[in-house]
């Protein structure tokens, strides 16, 4: 039994920042930063329950996607043997990386057993290959490993995972949704990695007395009574499923003013942020944003909100500047707008 | 995404079209800021050139998947040794992409550099010898501050392409592209781009190119002072591929200067001007190449005066003054090279690479004999692999114990660097805390690229404090420096003694970790904290500090040495920890020589 996304109080920013995710996947994930404590797991692994389903190519390890280009090894052979390959709908999943993972299990490796039984390879898929078009959740990303990120920054950045390793060549996709948790007290992400993230959130814990007791009477509500606790939820639950789906299906119709893209770039460049992606990703969050609020055109209101959740973590330009002061002024711009 | 559909970035573009004509330009790499295409463009070339083969190396490549090996299936099966071609068999004729190049395994990365400038595979492993033709366009992409590439390396890629931050026309046009993803009229756009390639591949070797042009070339790159002659080679070979694709018959002046700083960019003193057009704080470690090592040995008398003024406040010995001084300018360090570490360790880091045993890490190669249980599988089958049919198991292979094979793994190691830093009242002399905590934070960005952790032990009245505990945040330390109060007396046996005890501390929790311990001090010690006398204290912890095998000291001397009454007390100290010493105007990448200089006869 998870505990239900709709119980969580408060933490507004978060859970949009995970809903426009679920609407447009390449938003490009979010980066969840804040003390102990504040619910940041529990909203993740919450998410699950949310989550729409998707056709997959049936009996694929990949989740491949039918009618795409890049397919995996294995149904690319299919294909090419002739065969019609049936589909399937299968429900988004969170897929979790945990701390410790080696490499072979986060890109797969030699199928050890199948090896020595009959002297023939295969590839054994790791982390990433459950992860293509789900969520990938690491906890305390933090802390991860440097060759572990490098792995991870690389299958992101091509959205493929190529392995060349203990004489297995394989390529599938690895297309994944990231979602990464961190407490800044035990250590900082490498700006690349940071950049990787399409969304950032910064939550603290709740002060106000009466939602702080909330919290709590619904958690001991749930930690007793699982199930019913759940029932008591599930009517919010299957609206909020519903009104992501709707919003998905209506995304591509959003209209974005020309007036709205010069908005977002004299953002970007009064904040001197780099590169294109802070440009593309407010405005797609700010597209989502739009199908979830149920508008047919992107507004100035979209841009804010969108700009606060996809800017907070791209304004450091080097771990030396003062980052509170290009804080201010991002609140500043945003107030004006 | 099509070719044509690609907004800005027009010498990128025209690199890849120039290395699709002329392959032997020696391929390209794409500098830049993350999220300014560099990775988008060079993907294109799938586009631009559908027929030959892509291979994107992944990082996680081993040696064995990119050079070839033993094919197990078919090695079972006829009881002979059968290769199986890696991926540089694969890539043959057509191109190869590392993204992130500079995290790649430098040892992979030269084998790749070895077998491209051969052009062929010379294979030697696994009791098989070989070999097959292998040539590519090798590209490249980085982003600087994720740390640098050698010279060595550079100098490999034909060209090199600075993706600059995108303009505000640029940033809509992308942005409106995004919303409207695969248009038609892209799709014939570039056929016809392909179209003039395939052109002006038939036509280039018979382009003309005069004498003159030949000479202009040569004037340029020796304008540009590069090291050896590739840029010239190059260069030409480049105007030549745009000439055909211009459809012209003779290189002109025009394609020469047009190619020019794709060629030259990356060969002009190590990318030196990217930072300064992106003036910003230095993001990657110095490494000034020989060739400016040399320049300035020939200048040596030339060094020394900083321009720092006379200054009686230095001198000022007690009194509880008590300021905060600002950062001064930051700059690049050299490289700070460590005794490469050849005992098995467990951390991680940048700076010193060390081969280890336990699991994790990257594995790199396999190895016959190993005391460790961590079996590399795939080799140990295929060293099994040729003997299955002789010892005739069926329908399983059998493995003997001399088949066994192990992996072997590289981790770079996780270094922590300790700052000792003298808070005392003689400090205070305004311009050099400045400088000094500019020093300082040079040091802190190179901490930072080498993914170390940092420390911070400050020494001032009577006692030493760790103001910073081991921490990988290097903002916080870079905090920390900026609110360092000084004023008071110089207890450094105390500081020394703090630092002692920090490592032995650390050595217990992290037995694995290495320290460089960094103390920045003018050494004029003037304060005890136990019974000894001033400098007995600083023998005594020096002497401790100096057996402590896993840890390397750097005297940073702040002295004033220009001042008359300078005492070099600072290199005394150094001595005593067989420290490396410097003054601050060696730290600066510029003052090399110096360093050489006074490492060598201390007096001077």
């Amino acid at each position: 039994m998870i505990f239900p996304f709709s119980a969580i109080v408060g933490q507004d920013d978060m859970k949009l920042g995970l809903i426009l995710n679920i609407i447009d996947p390449s938003v490009g994930g979010l980066l969840i930063a804040g003390e102990k404590g504040t619910g940041k797991s529990t909203a993740v692994r919450a998410l699950a329950e949310l989550l729409p389903e998707m056709e997959v190519i049936k009996g694929c390890r990949f989740n491949c996607e039918p009618g795409s280009d890049g397919l995996c090894t294995d149904c690319k052979g299919r294909l090419e043997k002739g065969e019609v390959l049936d589909t399937e709908s299968k429900k988004m999943r969170v897929v979790e990386l945990p701390l410790g993972a080696t490499e072979d299990r986060v890109v797969g490796t030699l199928d050890v057993e199948h090896a020595i039984k009959h002297g023939e390879k295969r590839f054994e898929p790791g982390i990433l290959a459950d992860a293509n078009r789900n969520f990938l959740y690491v906890d305390e990303v933090n802390l991860l490993e440097d060759h572990i990120v490098d792995l991870l920054l690389d299958a992101a950045a091509m959205g493929v995972n190529y392995v060349e390793r203990e004489g297995v060549s394989f390529v599938h996709p690895a297309r994944f949704i990231l979602v990464g948790t961190m407490n800044p007290e035990e250590g900082e992400l490498r700006p690349q990695l940071l950049d990787r993230f399409g969304l950032s959130v910064q939550i603290q814990s709740i002060k106000d007395k009466a939602l702080r007791a909330e919290i709590l009477r619904r958690r001991e509500e749930f930690d007793l009574d699982p199930e019913g606790s759940s029932k008591q939820w599930e009517r919010e639950q299957v609206e909020l499923s519903k009104r992501i789906t709707e919003a998905k299906s209506r995304l591509s119709a959003i209209k974005v003013p020309y007036e709205i893209l010069q908005r977002i770039v004299t953002l970007t460049s009064q904040l001197n942020v780099d590169g294109h992606r802070a440009d593309i990703v407010i405005l797609k969050a700010a597209r989502a944003l739009s199908a979830f609020r149920e508008k047919e055109e992107v507004e100035i209101e979209e841009i804010r909100d969108a700009a606060r959740l996809g800017l907070g973590h791209r304004l450091k330009r080097s771990p030396f500047e003062e980052i509170k002061a290009e804080r201010e002024k991002m609140e500043e711009l945003l107030s004006s707008l | 995404m099509y070719f044509t559909e690609f907004i800005g970035h027009k010498d990128a573009k025209l690199s890849l079209i120039l290395n699709l004509i002329d392959p032997q330009i020696g391929g390209v790499l794409f500098v830049g800021k993350r999220g300014t295409g560099k990775s988008t463009l060079a993907r294109a070339m799938r586009v631009l050139a559908p027929d030959l083969p892509f291979i994107e190396l992944p990082l996680n490549i081993t040696e064995d998947a990119l050079l070839g090996g033993i094919d197990l299936e078919e090695t079972v099966k006829r009881g002979e040794k059968v290769f199986q071609p890696g991926i540089l068999a694969r890539a043959h004729g057509g191109v190869v992409y590392i993204d992130e190049v500079n995290l790649l395994n430098s040892g992979v990365l030269d084998l790749l550099l070895e077998v491209q400038s051969r052009g062929e595979n010379l294979i030697e492993r696994e009791g098989m010898s070989l070999k097959h033709p292998s040539s590519f366009i090798l590209m490249a992409s980085m982003n600087p501050e994720e740390g640098a590439l050698s010279p060595h390396f550079l100098d490999r890629f034909g060209m090199c392409v600075d993706f600059k931050n995108p303009d505000r026309a640029e940033r809509i046009r992308v942005m409106k592209r995004t919303l409207m993803e695969g248009q038609e009229g892209y799709k014939r756009r570039d056929e016809k781009i392909r179209m003039r390639i395939a052109l002006a591949r038939e036509l280039k070797d018979e382009v003309f190119i005069s004498d003159d042009l030949n000479e202009k070339a040569v004037e340029l790159c020796l304008g540009a002072m590069v090291v050896g002659h590739r840029a010239d080679i190059t260069l030409i070979k480049a105007a030549r591929a745009y000439a055909a694709f211009c459809g012209e018959e003779e290189v002109s002046e025009r394609h020469l200067l047009k190619v020019l700083p794709l060629v030259l960019l990356h060969r002009r003193r190590n990318l030196e001007h990217y930072e300064q057009e992106h003036s910003e704080p230095p993001q990657r470690e110095g490494e000034k190449d020989r060739k400016d090592e040399r320049e300035d040995k020939e200048h040596p008398q030339e060094v020394r005066s900083h321009g720092e003024e006379f200054a009686p406040s230095s001198l000022d010995q007690g009194g509880g003054k008590e300021e905060v001084f600002e950062v001064g300018e930051t700059f690049r360090v050299r490289r700070l090279f460590l005794r490469k570490d050849r005992t098995e360790r467990i951390n991680l880091g940048r700076r010193t690479k060390t081969r280890f045993s336990g699991k994790g890490g990257r594995y790199v190669r396999s190895v016959v004999r190993k005391k460790e249980k961590d079996i590399a599988l795939d080799a140990t089958l295929r060293a099994a692999a040729p003997w299955q049919l002789l010892r005739g198991g069926r329908d399983s292979i059998i493995i003997r114990e001399e088949d066994l094979r192990f992996k072997e793994r590289e981790r770079k190691l996780k270094h922590l660097v300790i700052f000792v830093m003298d808070g005392s009242g003689s400090m205070g002399a305004k311009k050099r805390m400045v400088e000094t905590k500019g020093a300082i934070q040079s040091l802190l960005l190179d901490c930072y690229q080498k993914r170390d952790k940092v420390s911070m032990v400050v020494f001032r009245r009577d006692r030493a404090e760790v103001v910073l505990p081991p921490t990988s945040s290097v903002e916080l330390a870079s905090k920390r420096l900026k609110e360092l109060p000084v004023g008071g007396r110089t207890p450094l046996g105390a500081g020394l003694l703090a630092t002692y005890n920090l490592i032995r501390q650390m050595r217990l929790k992290h037995p694995e970790t290495r320290f460089l311990v960094i103390l920045v001090s003018d050494g004029r010690a003037n304060q005890n904290v136990s019974d000894l006398r001033v400098w007995e204290e600083i023998e005594r912890c020096s002497i401790s500090l100096r057996e402590m095998r896993e840890a390397d000291y750097i005297v940073v001397d702040t002295e004033d040495k220009s001042n008359l009454l300078r005492t070099d007390l600072a290199f005394k100290v150094a001595s005593l920890l067989e420290a490396r010493y410097f003054t601050m105007p060696d730290l600066r990448a510029e003052g090399l020589v110096q360093i050489v200089a006074e490492n060598l006869s201390p007096s001077s």
